[in-house]
């Protein structure tokens, strides 16, 4: 007679079957509302403190800048993080938008603080088209056509757009004093906008898909996802905001070039602050974007305006990626350790 | 007509340089399914080792070829184990290693940058700016050739790399492991090949083969850190367009394109020639998104 | 004394669950197994467990004395210890010929090289006849007969064989087990999983019935499917007439 092995476990004693305990990550806790409320009051009423602030228009053009990463980083998060498609094209959008408004400007007169929504439009629009061509492939393929595409429109032949040399822009008919303070907001109004959009998708069925196809794409058409249509439209939406901040930009430099937007070191300071923040989570982008800012404003003190700021950026992703593949937030949610007001996904 | 001749050897010509510089690229993604965007830093890195060569030792940029691959093999190898080892197994591999070697692009381009600033560089051996001169045999009375000298070595330089590498893959013993793990990894690890050593290797010489890319590159173009983006995107245009893992499409796409964007700077003027690659990628893309002899399978 | 030993053996993918939840198994020499198991058992798992390509866990894999447990496939292989896994994992651009020296990979006389792929051509005339082809290029039954053949090169002293005869016309499948008995009598051990229940154990020896991780029944392969327990748990009390799931 043949014994059945599974009736009698191989100590004796009855197997027992194993459940696994899931750990719930804590519960978002109400406070982390009052923090962040908070901290967009503080940032609101920044401006405001002029008399406490020494050098004024440096902290505001430092906080405008910091929040056109925050702004960019997020949203190219929603293709890169949340769908799991690296793009490093993406500085496309940001020259879209800033080459929009700054045209409308130097030829009507029409200020960027009008037609930035344009300018964003504007790239959510190249968005569609290099998405319907672009996501015909998949992994490498894909980061590679988004390159070419970055560099295919890096180009300087265009005299209306003022060639390589660019247009200049008049500047705000503002006094000097007060000169920095519309872009700050401006870049607040964005950045608040882009990191609202991201979330708004990371908790709607749309961003459950894309979090699907990165998972698993081909399980995910299986059950039912619209993958190209889901894909398509991230890469179009995750244009948006890119393209508004570079219509700001444009003006608060005072001037539109080729070299100033269609390079590839400006994508890849979107992608190395989402990585590093935690591409895949709405905080991670926030967090990345300040993070390697104040890395490189201090590399900058230390080392002066030296490649070594690069070579800082490039070990860092490397060592990210190679230890914390998961970003500051995501790792510090695995170790169960992420402050609840980081919590935003 | 001579015209027409002419400028499409000069597209040979070019495209043979960046045959080269593309086979260290398909290599790397055909064995190990790495996509290398440092791939054209390392060209460029092995660019300045030759000129610094040229420059105060004398040696002549395509004799340097001799000892440039071997230093940037071992520099291969070692960047393999130190950094590709460790994520070998990983579900999301591909894109990681896009992303590790646009980190590492980024630090190599720093370092050069800091070690070398960003002064333009060409090194300028007698032969890169003599032409041979053909006339006569077919010609039309009175109408000359020019081959340049400079990228008919650097062509014929080429054409031997890679006649080797390709007799090498198909007769060494070696060769069948890499060509093995290429087409079956799992099979090749059956068979007990040690995947992880030819993997290395074949890491090695895609490195090896940026070194000759570089030595050539050192007096055929001027070369700055910050330069190795537009190659690369040259060059992964090239191999997606050929079909990711396929020398052969690298090859030929290679050759093709080289004449083909002669003909549009020769046409239209000098800053559209990357165009041509980027367009063709693009509209092969619309065709048929696995390139020319890539196979239907995703990456 | 068995020639190989598993004992114990825990083994997952990944960070995912055990599959295999402290198996263990005896094997004899020249005895031809053949392991059945509902889907989910672990039956491939285990495979790849003794070849080296998914390390155990916990437990461990005595082949001829020598642990295999944390070996490379590689020198699993050097050891004695061939696998064919399910996709046959030949090398389609390669031709029939070049697959059979690669699996002699290891093997470094030529001589020995060539005397065995003579032995593999009487074996598998078939093979002999399409040497030159492309190995992408060939029928189902073709490509499992060159993984076996293939296999037979490196002189193999236990042979695992997973599903040899899955997605193959009744016919081809039939030469497949004709060749497995071939091979039992040239004194090799052989342990194939079959689908095909019954099929599978009327050519093996030994029948060992998988589930959930462990070795669950055993037995000589002529009595195991008889046993309504194995019955049940294997064929579904709604197939009662054995043969496929």
């Amino acid at each position: 007679m043949i014994e059945d092995r599974a009736a009698v476990g191989p100590d004796g004693s009855a197997p027992e079957p194993e459940i696994e305990d899931i750990q719930r990550p804590p519960g978002p806790a109400r406070y982390r509302w009052y923090v962040l409320a908070a901290v967009v009051i503080a940032l609101l009423a920044l401006p405001l403190f002029r008399p406490v602030i020494s050098s004024y228009n440096y902290v505001l053009t430092l906080g405008a800048l910091i929040l056109m990463w925050v702004a960019m980083s997020s949203s190219w998060n929603i293709l890169g993080g949340f769908a799991g498609y690296i793009s490093l094209g993406h500085s496309v959008f940001m020259g879209v938008g800033g080459y929009v408004a700054g045209v409308l400007l130097y030829y009507y007169g029409v200020s960027p603080f009008l037609t930035a929504p344009l300018g964003g439009l504007a790239a959510v629009a190249l968005g569609f088209l290099a998405g319907f061509i672009t996501l015909r492939t998949r992994g490498p393929a894909f980061i590679i056509s988004t390159i070419a595409l970055l560099f295919m429109l890096m180009t300087d032949n265009f005299e209306y757009l003022g060639g390589a040399a660019g247009l200049p822009l008049p500047p705000l008919e503002v006094s000097q004093e007060w000169l920095r303070v519309p872009f700050y907001y401006a870049m607040l109004l964005i950045a608040m906008g882009a990191v609202w959009t991201a979330y708004r998708v990371a908790h709607s069925k749309f961003g459950m898909g894309l979090r699907a196809i990165a998972e698993d794409e081909v399980k995910a058409e299986v059950a039912g996802v619209p993958t190209r249509l889901y894909k398509i439209s991230a890469f179009a939406m995750s244009a948006f905001w890119v393209g508004v901040a570079g219509a700001i930009y444009g003006y608060s430099i005072a001037f539109i070039r080729p070299t100033v937007f269609f390079t590839i070191a400006i994508s890849a300071q979107m992608v190395l602050m989402a990585i590093i923040g935690g591409k895949g989570t709405v905080a991670g982008p926030v967090v990345g974007a300040v993070l390697i800012y104040a890395i490189n404003e201090l590399s900058l003190v230390v080392f002066g305006a030296t490649e070594l700021n690069i070579v800082i950026q490039g070990t860092m992703l490397v060592a990210v990626l190679l230890f914390f593949p998961l970003g500051v937030v995501g790792t510090l949610r695995k170790m169960n350790r992420l402050p609840a007001f980081l919590n935003w996904d | 007509m001579t015209n027409v001749i002419q400028v499409a050897i000069l597209g040979l010509l070019l495209g043979g340089v960046y045959a080269l510089m593309a086979a260290g690229l398909t290599l790397a993604f055909g064995v190990m399914r790495i996509v290398n965007l440092a791939h054209a830093a390392f060209i460029i890195a092995s660019a300045y080792i030759s000129f610094f060569a040229f420059e105060r030792l004398n040696i002549d940029p395509l004799l340097s070829v001799v000892f440039v691959m071997p230093i940037m093999f071992l520099f291969g190898v070692a960047v393999y184990q130190v950094l590709f080892r460790r994520i070998e197994g990983s579900k999301k591999f591909g894109e990681m290693t896009v992303l590790l070697t646009f980190g590492i692009a980024i630090m190599v381009e720093g370092l050069l940058g800091f070690a070398f600033t960003g002064i333009y560089r060409k090194a300028a051996p007698g032969y890169a700016n003599e032409s041979f001169i053909v006339d006569g045999l077919f010609l039309p009375q009175g109408d000359i050739l020019f081959i340049p000298k400079g990228q008919f070595y650097a062509s014929l330089m080429s054409i031997v790399l890679l006649v080797g590498l390709w007799a090498f893959l198909r007769y060494s013993t070696t060769g069948y492991a890499i060509r093995a793990t290429t087409q079956n990894r799992a099979a090749a690890q059956i068979v007990g090949v040690n995947v992880r050593r030819v993997s290395a290797i074949s890491f090695g010489l895609s490195t090896a083969l940026a070194g000759a890319s570089g030595a050539l590159m050192s007096y055929l173009f001027p070369f700055f850190p910050f330069r190795h983006w537009q190659w690369v995107a040259v060059l992964l245009a090239l191999v997606v367009l050929g079909g990711m893992g396929s020398m052969k499409g690298a090859v030929i796409g290679a050759l093709v394109l080289g004449v083909a964007s002669s003909f549009v700077v020769d046409q239209i003027g000098p800053t559209w020639g990357p165009m041509t690659f980027y367009l063709a990628l693009f509209l092969i893309l619309l065709i048929r998104p696995q390139g020319l002899f890539g196979k239907e399978a995703p990456a | 004394m068995p020639i190989l030993e598993i004992t114990d053996v825990s083994a997952g993918y990944g960070a995912g669950p055990d599959i295999l939840r402290g198996l263990s198994l005896e094997v004899e020499e020249a005895t031809s197994y053949c392991i059945i198991g509902p889907n989910g058992a672990g039956k491939s798992t285990l495979f790849k467990v003794i070849a080296g390509l998914l390390n155990p866990r916990s437990g461990d894999v005595v082949f001829r004395g020598e642990s295999l447990a944390h070996r490379r496939p590689d020198q699993v292989l050097a050891s004695g210890v061939c696998f064919v896994p399910q996709d046959q994992a030949l090398f389609p651009e390669m031709s029939v010929r070049e697959n059979l020296i690669m699996g002699a990979y290891l093997v470094k006389d030529r001589a020995v090289i060539k005397e065995r792929l003579a032995r593999v051509y009487e074996m598998f005339p078939i093979l002999s006849e399409r040497a030159g082809q492309d190995a992408g290029k060939m029928s189902g039954g073709q490509q499992q007969m060159l993984a076996m053949g293939r296999a037979l090169m490196i002189d193999p002293i236990l042979l695992m064989l997973d599903e040899p005869t899955l997605g193959l016309a009744p016919q081809i499948a039939q030469s497949i087990f004709s060749q497995v008995e071939q091979l039992k009598s040239m004194g090799l051990t052989v342990v194939i999983v079959e689908q095909n229940a019954q099929r599978g154990l009327e050519l093996a020896d030994w029948g060992v019935v998988l589930d959930l991780g462990i070795v669950r029944f055993e037995g000589p392969s002529d009595g195991i499917l008889e046993d309504p327990r194995v019955r049940e748990l294997y064929l579904g009390k709604a197939a009662g007439s054995g043969g496929k799931k």
